[in-house]
């Protein structure tokens, strides 16, 4: 008892140092993960059973058992230079931590609480062990993604209190500007739809649209107080669904007067759990269109098609290729180049000869899309048609970039097989000497995942010279699926997208053409970069 | 400022970065830039960022690029501030009463301070490329407020962001210009008649090729050469995404591009010649850019600084490079410009014939690299003290005009 009490603060103080730290990189993920639990403890999984911390702990809790003071230097000692070679989750990684003041809000009640079960622990090891506080050190680290979790549930009933606040200001923002509101929604593509229709439209009349892909209620509520002003004549929102219901949510803060639907597929399957749940959620753009309000359809998507149908208080506009119904717009002639797309796009009356220096058939078909429904309001259809030639690629779907003789076919934000066959098609219609593919393959798809990214691995196969799979999500469909083709020798496996460049620096040649596919949030990487610097980081410092 | 050794009080210089323009990220590596370049045993510098939003901040992040990565330095380690109102006060107030109390802690050391959290300001230095801040608009607000700033005011900043403005003066004073068509953002309310019409006007009055621009941009957005109908209308709608008007001129094929700085000093001195790298056509291939300066991520210039200009090239005759240095201080004179310009020429290598071609009345790093070579072997912080020492007096000078009524104007007894 004599040794206990002079090193508990010293423990202690080391521990508190190190927990900040953690906390604040799992903030980043949790932050990512948009807050939500069950996401959030998806990535967790075992995540904190692999940190050195809580081994530190452990291996310092046995060593007490022969020399006390050399457990508490090493703890003390480990903990500080963990937490000191532990990168900056506030500037490091592909998407850093913001410390934003719910942020800040979530962190410090995890302090407490971590503190707080800290001291609770030691309280009840007390009277038994002497190693108390590094038992109670163990179990925190091990359970400490779960203070992030308690400290939300806790501060839940305050933040939504904020939140509504927000919300009320964006509608009467909204109701003040009172903008015609164009819904977009799909499968895939929608983010594309949004970005092509704001910027053609932009020429017809002042038109907002929110960068990126912002599609959440908190996301377009912020989008509309900080960018909404008076005189800007339409919105173009985009209307995620991640379940039932969460249209209808969005529709209900910016009630849209026309909407456009993509695609309607079996994205995000295992978010939904069947492909009809998946169409419910999609109508609901659909049944928000007032009567007699646009709405605008992809007729070579079945799914579409069949809300296209069942919408007879508006007016449907149908485009598409492969489809045999009356169109508005149907594509026809598509052609890839270095420099971009040709195609013509023929309504009832007319027929328009288009370029666009954007790449890929189902982008082309969005571009169909944003046409009719951008001179279904009124744009002028020769300016529009000139318009496409200024379109510039969403950044990382399908954007060429020439670079020293290498051409990139970045195409990172995609993350559906429809966009992974589009950016193959287009790089075997390009002239190259050899093609790579770096890609993690596509997720989220259920029980179909092995099969589809086996599929993939195979065409992948028969178009490039050498396949780099990323991370682990797909590895062993990537190999199969080459292993069938018989080039099993062409695939490389790498464990992170450092890695990946690291092997094409080494070997890219002007003339080769890359396609970077379907890079993967953080969240599917490794560990490396949560507790310690990835191997990048080591070699800039 | 004649004295020698440390003056008890440094006057403090406050050096303005950010703004809302495409040029953002340039203003604030230029702005860090050229507030370490200033000398701090003569004055005491502070940075002031200027955000998207065109709040003002102050705080020691500032001083360092590493604070504006992954979306902005961290504002809750800054204080906002306002100029204050009221002319020839000159200092900066925090916004907010919480943002007063930790103003001395936020700005660090060696700043006086008034009451309330007030630093005042004794010298400017807007650092702003781009709309609001190259274009007069910080110029104007400066001007409100009787403080003393480096650079042009505001009618030499408004007409330098205005190319077709330029381009009329400069002409005006026997400088030579390439011709142009002007077309204005507000045909697009007027059906698509346009599309067909100016191509017409086009090969009517130069022929092609064509180099579209926007009127009032200095960077080189929305800049692209057209050959035919459909690139022109293309390059047009392009500009229309950023300015109310597009300039259209024919595009010299062989064509080398030089810049002149000129320096607003008692008599404004014009720098030694540069020629940009990309003016001379050579891609650098994969290996060249890449490889051998080891690996750099896709996208990234940082390998590319230095590489970028020949000071005095060779292909420059002596006559061509004293013409380019007498017209880029006329143009800089008949502006009114102050501080350190940048003016663009074009040469047709064809025709062996200079034209002026652009001004910039705040370039990048305001240009200091030409300055440092012979003849004038001026570093930047030699020269930034002599541009502020002039600012304040120009100011005074200002201060001194009459504003009060004169007695016949005196209606109000």
């Amino acid at each position: 008892m004599t040794e206990f009490w002079p090193w508990v603060p010293v423990l202690s103080a080391a521990f508190l140092f190190l927990v900040c730290w953690r906390l604040l990189a799992y903030l980043r993920y949790f932050q990512q993960e948009g807050y939500d639990h069950r996401r959030f403890l998806r990535w967790v999984n075992v995540r904190s059973l692999t940190d050195p911390a809580f081994w530190l702990a452990i291996a310092c809790a046995f060593l007490f058992l022969l020399d006390t003071l050399l457990a508490v230097v090493l703890f003390t000692v480990g903990a500080v230079v963990l937490a000191l070679v532990q990168p900056d989750p506030r500037h490091s990684g592909k998407i850093p931590l913001r410390l934003t003041w719910r942020a800040r809000r979530v962190l410090v009640t995890a302090i407490v609480f971590a503190l707080a079960a800290y001291v609770l622990l030691i309280r009840v090891f007390i009277d038994g062990e002497v190693r108390a506080p590094l038992v109670a050190a163990a179990a925190m680290f091990a359970l400490l993604p779960l203070a992030l979790l308690l400290a939300n549930a806790v501060l839940a009933p305050y933040e939504s209190g904020v939140q509504r606040g927000y919300y009320c200001e964006a509608v009467a923002r909204l109701n003040r500007v009172s903008p015609f509101v164009i819904g977009i929604t799909g499968s895939y593509g929608k983010s594309s739809s949004k970005a092509m229709l704001a910027h053609l439209l932009q020429f017809h009349a002042p038109t907002l649209a929110a960068s990126g892909s912002i599609n959440t209620v908190m996301g377009v509520t912020r989008h509309l107080r900080e960018d909404l002003v008076p005189g800007h004549r339409f919105l173009v929102a985009e209307m995620g669904a991640y379940a039932v219901g969460s249209i209808t949510r969005l529709c209900a803060l910016t009630p849209p007067a026309a909407g456009l639907i993509t695609a309607v597929g079996d994205m995000h399957l295992e978010r939904f759990g069947s492909t009809e749940a998946i169409m419910r959620a999609k109508s609901e753009l659909a049944q928000a269109i007032p009567p007699g309000g646009i709405l605008v359809v992809n007729a070579d998507s079945p799914n579409a098609l069949r809300i296209a149908k069942e919408s007879t208080h508006c007016r449907v506009l149908l485009y598409g290729e492969q489809s045999t119904e009356a169109l508005a717009t149907r594509l026809e002639d598509v052609h890839f180049t270095k420099q971009g797309s040709r195609f013509v796009l023929r309504t009832p009356e007319r027929t328009y000869e288009c370029f666009t220096p954007l790449l890929g058939r189902p982008i082309v078909l969005n571009l169909a899309g944003a046409f009719t429904l951008a001179i279904a309001v009124g744009a002028d259809p020769d300016v529009t048609v000139a318009a496409f030639r200024t379109l510039k690629p969403v950044s990382n779907r399908l954007e060429t970039i020439e670079d020293a003789g290498v051409t990139w076919i970045r195409d990172a934000y995609n993350s559906n097989q429809v966009g992974f066959r589009a950016a193959l098609e287009v790089a075997a219609d390009l002239p190259a000497t050899r093609r790579f593919l770096v890609t993690p393959g596509v997720i989220e798809l259920g029980h179909e995942q092995y099969d589809v990214n086996k599929a993939l691995s195979r065409e992948a196969a028969a178009v490039c010279d050498h396949t780099v799979v990323v991370a682990e999500a797909n590895r062993v469909a990537f190999v199969e699926g080459h292993r069938e083709a018989g080039r099993e020798d062409r695939l490389i496996v790498v464990s992170n997208r450092t890695d990946a460049f690291k092997w094409l620096h080494e070997h890219l040649h002007e003339g080769d053409i890359v396609i970077l596919e379907n890079d993967l949030p953080d969240l599917y990487e490794q560990i490396a970069g949560v507790f310690w610097p990835t191997r990048q980081k080591r070699a800039a410092a | 400022m004649s004295g020698t050794g440390t003056p008890a009080v440094r006057p403090t210089i406050a050096v303005m970065f950010g703004g809302r323009s495409l040029e953002h990220d340039v203003s604030v590596v230029s702005g860090i830039q050229i507030l370490h370049a200033i000398d701090p045993q003569r004055f005491a510098p502070m940075p002031i960022y200027i955000d998207q939003m065109l709040r003002w901040w102050v705080g020691d992040d500032l001083w360092h690029s590493e604070a504006f990565k992954g979306g902005g330095p961290d504002r809750s380690r800054l204080v906002e501030v306002a100029l204050s109102p009221g002319f020839g006060i000159s200092q900066l107030v925090p916004v907010g009463v919480a943002a007063s109390l930790r103003t001395g802690a936020a700005v660090g050391s060696g700043l006086a301070s008034a009451g309330g959290g007030a630093i005042p300001v004794d010298c400017f230095v807007p650092v702003l490329h781009g709309t609001f801040g190259e274009d007069g608009c910080v110029q104007g607000a400066l001007e409100l407020g009787g403080c003393a700033y480096v650079g042009c005011g505001v009618g030499a900043s408004a007409i330098g962001m205005n190319k077709r403005a330029t381009k009329i003066m400069a002409a005006h004073y026997g400088v030579p210009v390439v011709p142009w068509l002007s077309c204005e953002r507000s045909i697009l309310e007027r059906g698509h008649g346009w599309l067909t019409e100016y191509p017409e006007r086009v090969s009517q009055s130069f022929g092609w090729p064509v180099i579209v621009k926007p009127c009032n941009l200095g960077s080189s957005a929305g800049v692209t050469v057209a050959t035919d109908a459909g690139e022109l209308i293309a390059g047009v709608l392009k500009v229309f995404e950023y300015d109310v008007e597009a300039i259209i001129e024919p595009f010299i094929k062989n064509r080398l591009e030089i810049n002149v700085a000129v320096a607003g000093l008692d008599e404004p001195v014009a720098s030694v010649t540069e020629m940009p790298v990309t003016s001379q056509a050579t891609p650098l291939t994969f290996a060249e850019k890449y490889k051998r300066q080891g690996r750099k991520s896709i996208g990234s210039s940082e390998g590319m600084a230095g590489a970028l200009r020949v000071l005095d090239p060779d292909q420059l005759t002596a006559e061509m490079r004293a013409a380019a240095q007498r017209y880029a201080t006329t143009v800089f004179a008949a502006l009114g410009c102050e501080g350190i310009s940048r003016i663009d020429f074009l040469i047709d290598a064809d025709k062996n014939e200079l034209y002026f071609n652009e001004i910039n009345t705040l370039p990048g790093s305001l240009a200091f690299y030409l300055w440092s070579a012979a003849p004038h072997h001026w570093t930047i912080t030699d020269l930034l003290a002599r541009l502020i020492d002039r600012a304040q007096r120009l100011r005074a000078m200002k201060r001194g005009l009459q504003r009060k009524p004169p007695p016949e104007l005196k209606l109000l007894g």
